[in-house]
């Protein structure tokens, strides 16, 4: 996986974090996940295509995603309810989008897609073998989210 | 003034209602899509719409596109906010009659001005 390319996911979700749920996040070195799969209950994911392809996902278990629902909607994690996976695909979607702009802007013209969310205790992801994958850790507060990156056939 | 917001995300619908009611206004209606838009603007009073471009059903710019072909409405001041930050993106916004734009994600400060910056002579425009 290409450094600016990580480099620029990690830039989005900062900004992304930072003014929509007024939450800054410590991030910590990409991991390669072929060696590591994130515990996660909560699973939005954008696809982009285009001069360039893939999913960016991003990963978290109920509390972190209620709490970062409730920070962008102005309200208690404990008040939130139904809102969470519509507010989890809206931070896919704007992370996702920021990190398009930065490729458009290095002359890799793509669109992204509508977010899709999966919520749920017993489940995983998995990809084609032609995946080359990368996941970037955050902490927030007390809790861990992952945003990962999966580029198609590049 | 009577605002319609047009958002698939229904968190994105309430982030924008909630910084439009700090900003005092207080007339807002809603819809999920480019198609339930042109419903609630037969219907009902709008002086301003502000839209999302990325949806399902009927997109912002198709919504937009098709509010352009009314006569009476082609000086409704639209607003787009939307992920879509490139320059070609912006291009293909304002030729499709958008008249100005936020990109998200945004401070209720940009939100104040380009409100601002499109509602300037409209009756009760903030
Ligand atoms: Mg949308």
């Amino acid at each position: 996986m290409k450094d600016h390319l990580i480099a620029h996911l990690v830039a989005a979700t900062h900004e992304v974090f930072e003014t929509m749920a007024g939450t800054t996040l410590r991030s910590c070195p990409p991991i390669e996940p072929s060696a590591f799969a994130p515990m996660a209950n909560v699973v939005a994911t954008v696809g982009f295509a285009g001069g360039i392809s893939g999913l960016v996902t991003l990963y978290s278990g109920f509390a972190a995603a209620r709490a970062i629902t409730g920070a962008m909607l102005g309200m208690e994690a404990a008040e939130v309810n139904g809102e969470m996976p519509d507010a989890m695909g809206e931070m896919a979607n704007m992370i996702a989008g920021l990190f398009r702009s930065k490729l458009v802007a290095e002359g890799l013209p793509c669109d992204i897609s509508i977010p899709t969310v999966t919520v749920g205790s017993d489940f995983s992801t998995r990809y084609g073998s032609e995946v080359t994958r990368v996941l970037c850790p955050f902490e927030m507060g007390n809790e861990e989210i992952f945003v990962g990156l999966a580029l198609t056939g590049n | 003034m009577h605002l319609l917001v047009v958002d698939d995300s229904s968190t994105m619908r309430r982030i924008i209602i909630n910084t439009l009611k700090k900003l005092g206004h207080n007339e807002i209606i809603e819809a999920s899509n480019g198609r339930e838009a042109i419903d609630r603007l037969a219907k009902d009073r709008v002086d301003l719409v502000i839209t999302d471009w990325n949806m399902p059903e009927m997109s912002g710019i198709e919504f937009v596109r098709s509010v352009r072909t009314s006569r009476s409405r082609e000086q409704l001041p639209i607003l787009m906010v939307t992920t879509n930050a490139a320059h070609d993106d912006i291009v293909a916004a304002v030729e499709a009659g958008v008249n100005n734009y936020v990109v998200k994600p945004f401070t209720p400060e940009t939100m104040r001005e380009k409100i601002q910056a499109v509602t300037a002579g409209v009756e009760g425009g903030a």
